[in-house]
């Protein structure tokens, strides 16, 4: 029987154990996994949980009133609700600091993807061109995923770019402003498709409308954000739940990895971890070791390990994030309506730009405003508050946003390397956006505002919000893989080339990063590295 | 920071200013908590915006005009946090979210009439108040106060 040890529980992480589990292995995972605080009234809309909970204020805003955004402070609307600062929380044992990036990490069990908005666009053909992966791509993989964890949407005008898989669900009901944009749409379709090269499609979203396999179904209470509290929303902590039920799968939790260890033929033989409660060091013995901490934390502990092994650690470059762009609008065929408050909170639609060099695809999530905190956008309206909440209560139904997302590359200069600290090492992260990014930016958002425009939108001048680099958490490409051999990369099948038995399961091994979600990729990539493992 | 009871009138005073009353005691304890969680009042606070809210409580109708001045000239200022606080917490409490995020019956032209008229009235008031709180800068800067 193969045996193999996982190094996190994210997204990568639970799907690797999965595939190798289904392949016959024994799956050891080690992961920090802080646990997320349990639903509470699950079955209460988001209208309903404000009359029957006992201390809403404490709910929405903190013990602490920290999730209250003052007028002036830092912080992005629709931030992290206090229900999930669990999964942001950092670990004392994990330093870093970084220069034009500002990073995320999660220790929590699922890992960052339990803050995922559930978008799950494929990436096509031309995207997955320097994945080294073979004609097969990654179709077959996206599907045993959606089966997994239930993905909804249609077959569009979006698969043009977006491919289609197997096990695709119809998607949600429309709330009323999706379906009257779509429906505009519908009437301007050619005019935006040959015009602007643009295109509108149902989103494709982890969620399902249907009760399936022990899952309930979205029935829309309108607390997305603050974690579904019926668990419709897909999250990777849900099939670790289900992972510990198998017998040959071993969940150590409140372990944090410090290293691996090889022998004389570079051939990787043991992982040291520490035992967070009790600070007691512990030695595991290791076959194959996956490392699917995400692509910083599998970065540090990959060079810490060098580090210790050889004395000096190398630079990891390539690093790579999504550019995201906010573009908030009005629709004014919405305006006075009532904003239906029962409704799936996130994108329902979304948006495709084509550009000339097919690799350079803009993608927009649109999410209307449905159920929000709403003091964050009145206090932005620049009148006296009772005449800025009179505008926003007429206005409410017809807000909305695209999230406008980017590609990248991998640059040489935006890198991730240790430096000293004490005793131990931070990891230090440095990114510059390419030169040309604020010329594609412009150009790109000019064409969105117009798309905009033509389904009866209004984009209020100078509310677009560059969002920084690091916010979107979709990083990749520290050690890309590879068809030819070569130091820091790794093979086609997720092995590392400088230690044999060594397998990134994460975006670590992307070599190129589309303006697409990776969430959904990277479970099936890690499928498809779970896959050949077992074969190998 | 000021003392409980007068947070208490404070609290119901902005609260009707907002359309909801004038709260209920869970609303008014929460904003009781969060001053006394600290996170209201900033060490660098001046005397003028503790004027301001004085003026706010004692003058409850004047909430708008001080709201308009403070919108322009001090957005980050004591009263709009105060205000904004309350907001924040009347939002996550019914029936006082349904008063607050309720559309008004009319036409959409009737809309944006209105709102021409909310700007001008917006405008004049922060013209208004320039001038009349001016004294009471100047006062508050002569006294250092901090």
């Amino acid at each position: 029987m193969k045996r193999v040890l996982i190094v996190g529980s994210g997204a990568s992480g639970v799907h690797f154990a999965q595939t190798a589990l289904e392949h016959g292995a024994q799956v050891t995972m080690l992961d920090v996994g802080r646990v997320a605080p349990a639903p509470v009234l699950p079955d209460a809309s988001f209208a309903r949980f404000k009359r029957e909970h006992a201390d809403p204020a404490g709910y929405f805003l903190g013990s602490k009133f920290e999730s209250v955004l003052f007028p002036g402070a830092k912080g992005e609307y629709y931030g992290f609700p206090p229900h999930k600062g669990f999964i942001f929380a950092p670990l004392e044992r994990f330093r870093m600091r970084a220069s034009g990036f500002d990073p995320l990490t999660s220790f929590a069990r699922g890992g960052l993807a339990e803050a995922w908005t559930g978008g799950s666009f494929p990436f096509n053909a031309q995207e997955l061109a320097d994945f080294t992966l073979g004609p097969e791509g990654l179709l077959a993989n996206y599907g045993r995923v959606a089966a997994r964890i239930g993905i909804s949407g249609a077959d569009d005008d979006l698969s043009r770019f977006t491919p289609v898989h197997e096990h695709l669900a119809p998607g949600l009901p429309l709330d009323p402003h999706s379906a009257q944009l779509f429906e505009r749409y519908g009437r301007e379709r050619e005019h935006l498709n040959t015009r602007l090269g643009a295109w509108m499609g149902r989103t494709r979203a982890a969620v399902r409308a249907d009760d399936r396999e022990g899952r309930n179904g979205c029935t829309n209470l309108g607390r997305c954000l603050w974690s579904c509290p019926r668990e419709a929303l897909y999250t990777p902590s849900l099939t670790l739940r289900a992972l510990l039920k198998h017998e040959r799968f071993t969940y150590l939790s409140g372990r944090h990895v410090a290293r691996f260890e090889a022998d004389e033929s570079n051939r990787v033989r043991r992982v040291r971890a520490v035992e967070l409660a009790t600070g007691r060091e512990e030695v595991h013995e290791v076959e194959s070791l996956v490392l699917a901490a995400g692509t910083l934390a599998s970065a540090k502990l990959f060079l810490d390990s060098l580090r210790a092994h050889g004395g000096r650690a190398p630079a990891l470059a390539g690093l790579m994030d999504n550019r995201q762009v906010l573009v908030p609008f009005v629709n004014l065929a919405m305006l006075r309506r009532r904003y239906q408050s029962d409704s799936y909170q996130y994108h329902q639609l979304a948006m495709g730009f084509e550009r000339p060099d097919p690799r350079h695809y803009v993608h927009g999530l649109v999410t209307t405003l449905k159920t929000a905190l709403i003091h964050p956008i009145v206090q932005s309206v620049p009148f006296d508050l009772k005449s800025a909440l009179w505008i926003f209560r007429n206005a409410h139904a017809a807000l909305g946003i695209v999230n406008v997302n980017f590609h990248d590359d991998r640059r040489p200069g935006n890198r991730v390397e240790l430096e000293a600290d004490g005793d131990s090492t931070r990891l230090v992260v440095q990114y510059a956006p390419s030169n040309d990014e604020p010329e594609r930016m412009k150009a790109a958002l000019a064409t969105v505002k117009k798309a905009l425009s033509k389904l009866g939108c209004v984009v209020p001048p100078g509310m677009a919000h560059v969002r920084p680099m690091g916010a979107s958490v979709h990083y990749a490409g520290t050690l890309p893989m590879s068809a030819t051999r070569a130091p820091l990369t790794t093979s086609p099948a997720g092995e590392s080339h400088d230690i044999a038995g060594l397998y990134f399961a994460d975006g670590t091994t992307f070599p190129f990063l589309p303006a697409k979600n990776l969430t959904f990729t990277l479970m099936a990539n890690a499928d498809r590295i779970a896959q050949a493992w077992a074969r190998a | 920071m000021a003392d409980r009871a007068t947070l208490e009138r404070e609290c119901a005073a902005f609260a009707r200013y907002l359309g909801a009353g004038a709260g209920d005691a869970y609303v008014t304890e929460q904003y009781v908590a969060a001053h006394e969680a600290g996170v209201v009042e900033l060490p660098g606070t001046t005397g003028f915006e503790r004027s301001v809210v004085a003026l706010a409580r004692a003058l409850p109708w004047s909430l708008r005009a001080l709201d308009a001045h403070a919108r322009v000239f001090g957005n980050g200022s004591l009263l709009r946090r105060k205000l904004v606080l309350l907001l924040a917490i009347l939002e996550t409490r019914a029936p006082h979210d349904e008063a607050l995020d309720t559309p008004t019956a009319g036409s959409n032209l009737g809309m944006f009439v209105r709102m021409a008229w909310l700007g001008a009235v917006f405008a004049t008031l922060v013209v208004v108040t320039a001038l009349l709180l001016l004294p009471v800068r100047v006062v508050s800067l002569a006294g250092g106060a901090r």
